[in-house]
């Protein structure tokens, strides 16, 4: 799944005609003054600005500033872009048309295995978290559209009365178009106001997630997806993700701050295993990772160069359940010149490395991983014969069976 | 017996190369199984009319290959079954293809990266027409001594291990293809091995999910427990905890959730399969499957690493109990090997192999060609040219490097005479037919013979002759000519005489001297030429006669001389081409006032004898 920022967000919505406060995106303060020769809004109303980054909490840290006329908007842009958080400088600001309004609305599309769910509420904000038995929901079949009755039935159901239920089944409508047309997996605007200026609905925020591998049937999606787990991506992470977006099979890795066991398996089932075995065992996790659908042996052996250069780590878990068309010999061939390149650099002083693996050469490439002891590797191999999980095992005691 | 797959299974695959790939592996299955091959054809419109080439042990079959499944199922009315190759952007339009085909009861996706809104378009129609559709994203499916659909089960030795050459009493469920194979080798240690094994692939939304695999199961009589892999995310492993809990049922059900780990992590971060990914209120988690699981009944060792022990006790009370299967185990010597490919033999040392021919001058087996043990890049790096490969592949001699010098210069003056000569004149008439450059020097080359450009061998051999029997009777040697040659080769030319001397003759005399070779063979040709040139002005030695006599005392065998001729005048030809190419030389035709029409007169055609 894709997440989409709040800027190129905004544009998916205004598409399909949902309409969002006026905004601008801008990576210097200088943009500003372009723009407002451009954008007359910007001369004559309030605005907010935040930081358009991959950030939760945003306003906790002191990245959104509210309330602005232009001079100020300038200073609050100077001042949020290259702030260094959570390790990330941030690179873009969103300047947004402040709009005053009463009350606040939620709405959003959710999918399920059999079609979508439309979800609304008759307040917004953080109550939403509070109050999720609350909000009146109408399940959609894919491939159908929600009915006028249907959406009625919600609207009311969500407690909104007069004028607004028309309001509402309209915007719902639009919202699910978009949701349909665009691929969407999740589409959230929380809050949903009236704006005042036109007594119209209107969109303060876009949460967009949207079906990354629906990519081929949108050339318009000109934006690059943002990291889902409330911090940015690092350089390994974007480096790797590269590098997975261009070859046969896949590379994957997340870097997890402060854990003592890096893990490097194959297979996106069996990694998942090795990550519950470790922390089952009272480990902790550097990272995940994975590589699957026999990848070449440079991608692996670029994978490998990123985990072995994971801080503070003790263990290296080369696991992996019996593949079915990975070629053991092949992908360990990557593995084993990242490691040596790692030794030589010395960021496997003191690492010991875990192997178990089967599937198509897995003697050969059992055989050479094992020949790494004559040169000096803290290395430890196992074949079919041992559990698949007992070498994270081996590692958190620190010895072999 | 088995679910979805079995020994009735005749299978269609859509796609390209990776579909071969898994009709290779699947091949292997069946042959290993002593069965027929199950796959009938393959639907690859770029390649529809051609046959796919499957090895099945030592014999090769020819698969055909057509445009639609339409056609397939009208050809080869038995298939039943299709498997899904091909990539996302039309992986749904297939799937649809195949759904509706009243032939086809059974479609298996392996394709990843489907998009979830034609993933559930599929599933919405799967159940319309009633029929199952596996994966995205899924490895296959296997059923034991019966059929395999797929790679599942990985590479041949894997099959044998994991005993997938004759059914057992458990069925397995996996989202993971790898993980599959794993829970297949554990059930051959730990029990008697499988009946069926699905993969339904990691994705947000399986077509079918796992209550649909168990109630198949269920009605298997041979399939007494079943295995589900599980992952955190969606709702598959909580409808199976309630189907398990929904009345008595008669397979034992045993499963693992992966996912644990997502309760120590920072929130949010979301690991392996697309579908893996915990809901907004903490469902889906892997805890809440494991504990809906066991409170349905279902057995849940508490990690992966105990699964071993969970089956091997399960197994232990089916046997107990009577129920589990009486399984006959095939001895390995019984089973048969996958027949060595001819490299592997000849690698092991299991065969000899009669060469078709022999080679002495090169060898690419390497990283780089040697030519004659000496490896091309070292001789540039060493500074040596053209003429040292020539002697090396030739002669099989590295040359020095006067004679180096003289090679070059051979070539140098042989490489073109105009484009009247017969070579030249026969490549501009293919270039201006508009022939290829390949084929237009070729049909220079051709005229390369006994009256142009072919005297440098009979020159070599003659004049050695002549030094070897009358070494010091030119006279001798010319009336030996006389009665059993004729006109002596290399001597004689239309135009050129002592008075008017051929410029390329007396440049190459000059070379040898300069340079200071020995040259026996040319020294015995000038002095028969000083006595044919008293006979008549023109008998003078030409440009053959003192190429061929060079080369022989330079040690070329006089079998290759004309090499240098084809080789110098390629040069030229190629020339010629291009620049015909080049100004776009215009079709020619021969002038009838350049012919002699000596012909009969035109007259009427006797009727034909009946």
């Amino acid at each position: 799944m894709a997440k989409v920022l709040e800027g190129p967000g905004m544009e998916i919505f205004n598409k399909w005609g949902i309409r969002t406060p006026r905004h601008v995106v801008i990576s210097t303060s200088e943009q500003i003054e372009s723009l407002v020769q451009s954008n007359q809004w910007m001369r004559e109303c309030k605005m907010v600005v935040k930081a358009h980054e991959a950030l939760g909490s945003r306003m906790k840290l002191g990245l959104v500033k509210i309330d602005l006329d232009i001079d100020q908007a300038v200073l609050a842009a100077k001042e949020i872009l290259g702030r260094e958080v959570q390790g990330l400088v941030i690179s873009q600001v969103i300047i947004a048309e402040m709009l005053s309004h009463d009350e606040e609305y939620y709405l959003a599309v959710t999918s399920n295995r059999e079609g979508a769910e439309i979800l609304m509420a008759k307040f917004g904000g953080i109550e939403v978290e509070d109050n999720w038995e609350k909000i009146a929901r109408t399940f959609v079949e894919v491939g159908e559209k929600p009915t006028d009755s249907q959406l009625e039935k919600c609207a009311k159901d969500a407690g909104f009365t007069g004028e607004l239920i028309e309001k509402m089944k309209k915007f719902a409508s639009r919202l699910y178009e978009c949701y349909d047309n665009e691929d969407g997996n999740y589409m959230e605007i929380n809050p949903l106001i009236i704006n005042p200026n036109d007594g119209k609905l209107c969109a303060l925020d876009a949460v967009i997630i949207l079906d990354g591998d629906a990519k081929f049937r949108h050339p318009d999606w000109n934006f690059s997806f943002a990291s889902e787990f409330g911090r940015s991506y690092t350089e390994a992470e974007e480096q790797i993700m590269e590098i997975d977006s261009r070859v046969k099979g896949s590379v994957k890795l997340i870097e997890i701050p402060g854990g003592k066991v890096a893990l490097l398996p194959a297979g996106g089932g069996a990694s998942v295993f090795y990550s519950d075995a470790v922390i089952a065992m009272g480990g902790t996790i550097a990272n995940y990772s994975e590589y699957s659908g026999d990848p070449p042996a440079w991608a692996v052996e670029a994978l490998t160069d990123k985990v072995c250069s994971l801080p503070g780590i003790t263990d290296i878990i080369v696991g992996g359940a019996i593949a079915n068309f990975t070629d053991v010999k092949a992908t360990f061939t990557g593995i084993i010149s990242g490691f040596r390149k790692a030794k030589e650099q010395g960021k496997l002083d003191n690492v010991k490395i875990w192997v178990r693996r089967g599937g198509p050469n897995e003697a050969v490439g059992l055989e050479s991983m094992r020949k790494l002891v004559d040169e000096g590797f803290d290395i430890h191999v196992y074949d079919r014969y041992t559990p698949l999980t007992d070498i994270a095992k081996f590692a958190l005691k620190g010895e072999d069976n | 017996m088995s679910i979805v797959a079995n020994e009735n299974t005749r299978v269609v695959i859509m796609g390209g190369p990776a579909a071969v790939s898994a009709a290779k592996r699947m091949a292997e299955f069946s042959y290993l199984c002593g069965q027929e091959f199950q796959v009938t054809a393959f639907v690859f419109p770029p390649d529809a009319g051609k046959t796919a080439e499957v090895p099945f042990g030592s014999q090769f079959l020819a698969i055909p290959i057509y445009k639609t499944l339409e056609e397939v199922t009208t050809a080869h009315p038995e298939t039943n079954t299709c498997l899904v190759y091909i990539a996302p952007n039309r992986a749904y339009k297939g799937c649809m293809e195949a759904l509706d085909n009243d032939k086809i009861k059974f479609v298996s996706m392996i394709t990843e990266g489907v998009p979830e809104r034609d993933a559930k378009l599929l599933i919405k129609h799967s159940k319309k027409v009633g029929k199952l559709l596996n994966g995205p994203s899924s490895i296959g499916v296997v059923s034991a001594g019966k059929s395999r659909l797929g790679v599942i089960g990985g590479e041949y030795h894997n099959l044998k291990l994991s005993k997938l050459y004759r059914p057992g009493s458990f069925g397995v469920l996996t989202k993971s293809g790898g993980l599959s194979n794993e829970i297949m080798w554990l059930v051959s240690q730990f029990a008697d091995g499988v009946t069926t094994t699905v993969g339904i692939g990691g994705d947000t939304y399986p077509c079918t999910d796992f209550v649909t695999y168990l109630e198949e199961f269920e009605k298997d009589p041979d399939t007494k427990s079943v295995i589900i892999v599980g992952e955190m995310g969606g709702d598959l492993e909580e409808k199976a905890a309630e189907w398990y809990a929904e009345k008595p049922r008669r397979i034992k059900l045993i499963a693992v959730v992966s996912g644990f780990c997502q309760e120590s992590l920072p929130k949010g971060m979301k690991f392996g399969h697309a579908g893996a990914k915990e809901g907004k209120q903490g469902e889906g988690s892997a805890r809440a499957k494991s504990d809906l699981l066991k409170k349905a009944g279902v057995i849940v060792p508490s990690t992966f690493g105990d699964l071993g022990e969970t089956i091997k006790k399960t197994y232990e009370d089916l046997k107990a109990t009577g129920q589990a299967a009486v399984v006959k185990d095939i001895s390995p010597s019984d089973l048969p090997d996958l027949p060595l490919k001819i490299e592997e033999a000849v690698t092991a040392g299991d065969v000899q192999v009669q060469p078709l021919f022999k080679s002495t001058i090169s060898d690419d087996r390497g990283d780089e060609p040697l030519y004659c043990g000496y490896p091309a890049s070292e001789l540039i790096q060493k500074g040596y040219d053209v003429p040292h490969v020539i002697g090396l592949l030739w002669n099989k001699k590295l040359l020095s490097n006067s004679e180096a010098e003289i090679v070059k210069r051979i070539l140098m003056l042989a490489a073109d005479h105009g484009p009247c000569v017969s070579g030249a004149f026969a490549t501009i008439m293919a270039a201006c037919a508009g022939i290829g450059m390949s084929q237009s020097v070729a049909a220079g080359l051709i005229m390369i013979g006994p009256r142009f450009g072919g005297a440098v061998t009979g020159a070599a051999t003659h004049f050695r002759y002549g030094l070897q029997n009358y070494p010091n009777d030119v006279p001798g040697f010319l009336s030996y000519m006389k009665k059993n040659v004729g006109p002596v080769p290399g001597i004689g030319h239309r135009v050129k005489s002592l008075k008017n001397p051929d410029k390329r003759v007396e440049e190459l005399k000059r070379s040898v001297k300069e340079l200071g070779l020995r040259t026996p063979t040319l020294d015995y040709a000038l002095s028969v030429e000083a006595v044919t040139t008293t006979k008549k002005d023109n008998l003078i030695l030409n440009v053959d006669g003192c190429i061929a006599c060079v080369l022989v005392d330079l040690g070329f065998p006089a079998e290759s001389l004309n090499g240098f001729f084809v080789l110098a005048r390629t040069i030229g030809m190629i020339g010629h081409w291009c620049d015909q190419k080049r100004e776009d030389g215009k079709l020619i035709r021969m002038y009838n006032y350049l012919v002699n029409f000596a012909v009969s007169r035109r007259k009427e055609v006797p009727e034909r004898q009946k």
